[in-house]
């Protein structure tokens, strides 16, 4: 089973979790959401899978490349 | 008497010449992912159209009665060859002789400036350089028994430096890089490094090391993940050789020969009239949501034509070669999706892509949701405003056309430059543009302060004005007054654009040639 990390584009703060462990997401889903310069930034996955971990919490700050969820092919 | 003695010598000193450094030292050079140079030519170019020259330069010896006891080729491979059925100047170091260092001192066989940077340059075709080698040795002091002034002799830069206004020169950096070689790599259009196996510096880790007692590995030093994506020294990221073969390859069809052509035209029957439904509900209705900027342009220019230069640095801005109805064009596109705030990093980007479409006579579509310069003290720092204001400079000296697709937001001296201020002046927005010197947001309390501060409810009257404002804020009131040139369906952006594009063909044939610029750069 692959493992796929999923990055943040953008240093901000996590403002929404958009999906928790257990979900199946596919290509293109919105995982998070970061508020970063007034702007809501989503964290998309470009493969399909099922959440395994979601590594952050709302208000965290993340920082840009930071591994923010974890799915399973 | 035939000369077949001689011919046969000469088949024997190619053979020799073939053998690279020697089996161990190329099943060395296999083992950790490379090819040698004669295989990379071989993959890059079309099948069998490389002619070497000089195949017979190196270093012989020879026993008492004449007869050849030993050869160690020049590392340096040359020649002519095919990329996509049109003749480029192409060569590399091999690294299996001598780690692809210098060949003595003359420059003419494989040095910067030698046989293989005239050759594009007489004959006005692309150079194409593959490098893998880190210029000269002491070694080189010892045998002549003095050291050089760097620039000794035929110095090299200078005949560069005429290239890069005749002719596309692209470079990809497939080894460890320094030195003479480091300056032919950026002495180019574009460039790429092939990621673990590429590195390149001012000065590797022995000498950081000595200098600053910090031990590094090569690739901390100077890898993709520096080269690339943070320094922007280097253009885009191989994920291996033949990867790089394919982008390199790419990156040329969407180039001419030299700048007294025009950029070919390849038609893939993706129809003009392609309206995409997806583009009229992309844009959120919330200007705080930000959308795939990629996947828009990409469904406006033809069918996966879209070729992005500089990915990885300065992401807020998008720039990429593309296709219009078969015709190049350059995008230069806001990035929403990390934040679209131009940084000095993204106005750098920008200004240098939109030299290279100039250069070349591209034409030129810009995509804006640009809510300004990046602001703060880091970014002040950074010399955002001298950055920003010097990719509306270049962009002011450029003469080909340009578009403008004000997408989203158009603000202040970063929206500036999404604007063809120089030509035509032609804007189209989508219904979702918003524009002006700074966001109503942003500029309300400082305009009104007096009349805020002396209303009875300051807050409630920051409101009121910031509602009228907005109301004027409307593209369709712009359009009214032909401050705007058109609003469109952003469905039409595609036939719309394809039309004028087609149109301003015989613009581009009027004003073929080098180009000179005058003035001096902010």
């Amino acid at each position: 089973m692959a493992r796929i990390e999923v990055k943040s584009e953008i240093t901000g703060t996590v403002w929404q979790l958009k999906a928790k462990p257990g979900d199946k997401v596919e290509g293109g889903d919105i995982l998070i959401i970061i508020e970063s310069m007034k702007m809501e930034i989503p964290v998309i996955t470009e493969d399909g899978g099922t959440v395994k971990e979601i590594l952050v919490k709302e208000k965290d700050p993340v920082a840009e490349g930071q591994v923010v969820a974890i799915l399973e092919e | 008497m035939s000369w077949q003695p001689e011919i046969d010598e000469l088949h024997r000193r190619r053979t020799l010449a073939e053998a690279c450094g020697g089996p161990e030292a190329v099943a060395k050079h296999h083992a950790q992912g490379k090819l040698t140079v004669r295989e990379r030519i071989g993959r890059l170019a079309d099948a069998g159209s490389f002619r070497e020259v000089g195949k017979l330069a190196g270093k012989a010896k020879y026993d008492a009665s004449g007869q050849l006891t030993g050869f160690e080729p020049a590392p340096y491979v040359m020649g002519i060859a095919h990329i996509g059925g049109r003749p480029v100047a192409i060569g590399g170091e091999d690294y299996t002789i001598r780690a692809g260092t210098g060949f003595g001192s003359d420059r003419r066989k494989g040095g910067q400036g030698g046989f293989i940077e005239d050759l594009a340059f007489e004959y006005r075709i692309p150079l194409v350089n593959l490098i893998d080698g880190t210029g000269g040795t002491v070694n080189t002091a010892k045998r002549k028994g003095y050291t050089v002034v760097p620039g000794y002799g035929q110095d090299g830069v200078e005949r560069s430096v005429d290239l890069l206004g005749i002719v596309p020169v692209v470079s990809a950096v497939m080894g460890t890089t320094a030195g003479g070689p480091s300056m032919r790599a950026i002495l180019s259009h574009w460039s790429i490094m092939v990621k673990g196996s590429g590195q390149i510096f001012a000065a590797g880790p022995p000498v950081v090391e000595r200098a600053f007692g910090e031990k590094l590995h090569k690739d901390e030093l100077g890898g993709t993940a520096v080269a690339v994506d943070t320094a922007g020294t280097i253009d885009n990221v191989a994920e291996n050789e033949q990867d790089c073969f394919d982008q390199i390859r790419r990156f040329l069809s969407y180039m001419p020969q030299n700048v007294w052509e025009l950029p070919p035209v390849v038609n893939g029957g993706d129809p003009v009239d392609r309206c995409e439904d997806a583009l009229a509900s992309i844009v959120p209705r919330s200007n705080r949501q930000a959308y795939n900027m990629k996947k828009l342009v990409g469904m406006i220019v033809d069918r996966d034509s879209l070729f992005e230069i500089q990915p990885t640095f300065g992401r807020a801005i998008i720039t990429a070669l593309a296709r219009m109805n078969g015709k190049v064009v350059g995008i230069i596109a806001s990035n929403p999706m990390v934040g679209g705030i131009m940084d000095f990093k993204a106005a750098r980007k920008q200004g240098h892509f939109t030299e290279l479409c100039d250069m070349f006579n591209i034409p030129i579509i810009l995509f804006a949701d640009i809510p300004g310069l990046m602001v703060g003290r880091e970014s002040e720092a950074d010399a955002i405003l001298r950055e920003g204001v010097r990719a509306r400079y270049i962009a002011l000296q450029s003469r080909v056309p340009m578009f403008s697709v004000i997408v989203r937001k158009c603000y202040g001296v970063a929206g500036g430059g999404f604007i063809d201020r120089g030509g035509l002046n032609f804007k189209i927005a989508w219904p979702s543009a918003e524009w002006g010197s700074l966001p109503v947001e942003g500029g309300v309390k400082a305009a009104y302060r007096k009349e805020i501060e002396s209303a009875s409810d300051p807050a409630t009257r920051e409101r009121e004005i910031e509602v009228e404002l907005k109301q004027l804020a409307s593209p369709f009131r712009t359009a009214e007054a032909f401050a705007v040139e058109d609003v469109i369906d952003p469905r039409e952006t595609r036939p719309y654009l394809c039309q004028f594009i087609d149109s301003l063909q015989g613009r581009l044939a009027s004003q073929l040639g080098p180009k000179l610029r005058a003035g001096v750069r902010p």
